[in-house]
């Protein structure tokens, strides 16, 4: 089972870089847990990983912010999205086709439309109330994806 | 009539200028959905080429959808600043109409295809020889109802677009005289844009910039829920 424990923003941004060091063009990362959960600063360790220079931000009213590098590091927020019709106006189909990494926030919005091979990141909260539990299954990855 | 024209509804882009019937520069990218980047330069590449100032197009053509709806808009954003730079009309044309275009010439009934995924196309046929005229509206099916719109025509039925291959391969034992149009043939061109804003020129006239929108074909996705968790787990 691939699951860390963070304490803290700086922690989660490191799993985020970890998970980047594995990541290749065409992959989608689906991020799921609420608010304040650290998805963001998660999607600012994948940047750092995939040598992104690019301030990260949460793309609330964007949608989407393309970061840019080579493959290009996408990154969604659906927290406003709710039918099939939003979806397709976000360009979200069309950039599953242009070859480089999406990063999803509020994947459960929309989560019938992740391809069937996506990086389910699961957030949730530990103990004390910074802590976090954050949970990294999908299809192509086994317990020794980390390794 | 100099006409300047833009086809990037799907993942290919290009940029045409013609004068009449004659193509005089033609430009074609398809390297990934990345218009943004490509378009400007092939337009000034393809200016540049044909030794035509942007000052004397007289016609902006589009092909304004159905198609991807990040492309369609670049396109249209591009062509409307152009246009609305050079206070010069415009004309939209069918995507699927423009294509059909490739096989002029050719008699045959044209079915242009789009995939617009989970097994829906975008489509319209056209009967085609030394015009085009069409046929059907342009309509957003899952491919299960082509082979109904195929029905009773008798002349040999030509995919093009970028469905064309898919339906193709998905009908092939269930409909008669089906093929594929040749591979140099089968895509979306600016150059077919501009074939087809000329044919409709001489039966309407072009309109302003800001008139130009674009056609995004909702498709017939069976509304399942978007959302798998309910919000209590």
């Amino acid at each position: 089972m691939n699951t860390f424990f963070s304490h803290n923003s700086d922690q989660t941004e490191q799993i985020g870089e970890k998970l980047a060091s594995k990541l290749k063009a065409g992959d989608v990362v689906a991020l799921f847990g609420g608010l304040g959960m650290g998805k963001t600063a998660f999607v600012r360790g994948l940047a750092k990983g995939l040598s992104v220079c690019a301030d990260v931000s949460s793309p609330t009213f964007a949608l989407v912010h393309d970061y840019g590098g080579n493959p290009a590091l996408y990154h969604f927020d659906m927290y406003r999205v709710s039918t099939w019709e939003d979806l397709s106006t976000t360009g979200f189909f069309d950039y599953l086709d242009a070859n480089g990494i999406l990063a999803i926030e509020w994947s459960e919005n929309i989560e019938a439309a992740l391809p069937k091979n996506s990086i389910y990141v699961e957030f949730s909260k530990g103990e004390l109330d910074n802590d976090r539990i954050i949970k990294i299954t999908g299809e192509s990855i086994d317990e020794n994806f980390f390794d | 009539m100099r006409i300047f024209s833009i086809e990037c509804s799907a993942t290919a882009a290009s940029v045409a200028i013609s004068d009449d019937k004659k193509l005089l520069s033609e430009a074609y990218t398809n390297t990934g959905l990345t218009h943004s980047q490509t378009l400007m330069p092939m337009a000034k590449s393809v200016l540049d080429c044909a030794n035509i100032e942007l000052e004397s197009v007289d016609v902006f053509a589009i092909a304004a959808g159905p198609g991807s709806f990040t492309g369609i808009r670049i396109g249209i954003a591009a062509l409307k600043g152009l246009a609305m730079a050079q206070n010069k009309p415009c004309i939209a044309v069918s995507t699927l109409e423009a294509m059909a275009y490739n096989m002029l010439g050719r008699d045959c009934v044209v079915c242009s295809v789009m995939d617009a995924r989970c097994n829906q196309v975008y489509t319209a046929t056209f009967k085609c020889g030394k015009n085009i005229k069409r046929i059907t509206q342009d309509e957003a099916i899952m491919i299960d109802e082509l082979p109904d719109i195929l029905k009773n025509l008798d002349l040999p039925i030509v995919f093009v677009g970028d469905g064309a291959e898919l339906c193709y391969n998905i009908l092939n034992d269930k409909i008669d005289n089906i093929s594929l149009a040749p591979i140099n043939f089968r895509y979306q061109r600016a150059s077919s844009v501009a074939a087809c804003a000329f044919e409709k020129l001489k039966l309407q006239s072009a309109i302003s910039a800001e008139e130009i929108l674009p056609v995004y074909l909702r498709a017939p996705q069976a509304e399942r829920e978007l959302k798998k968790r309910t919000e209590n787990n």
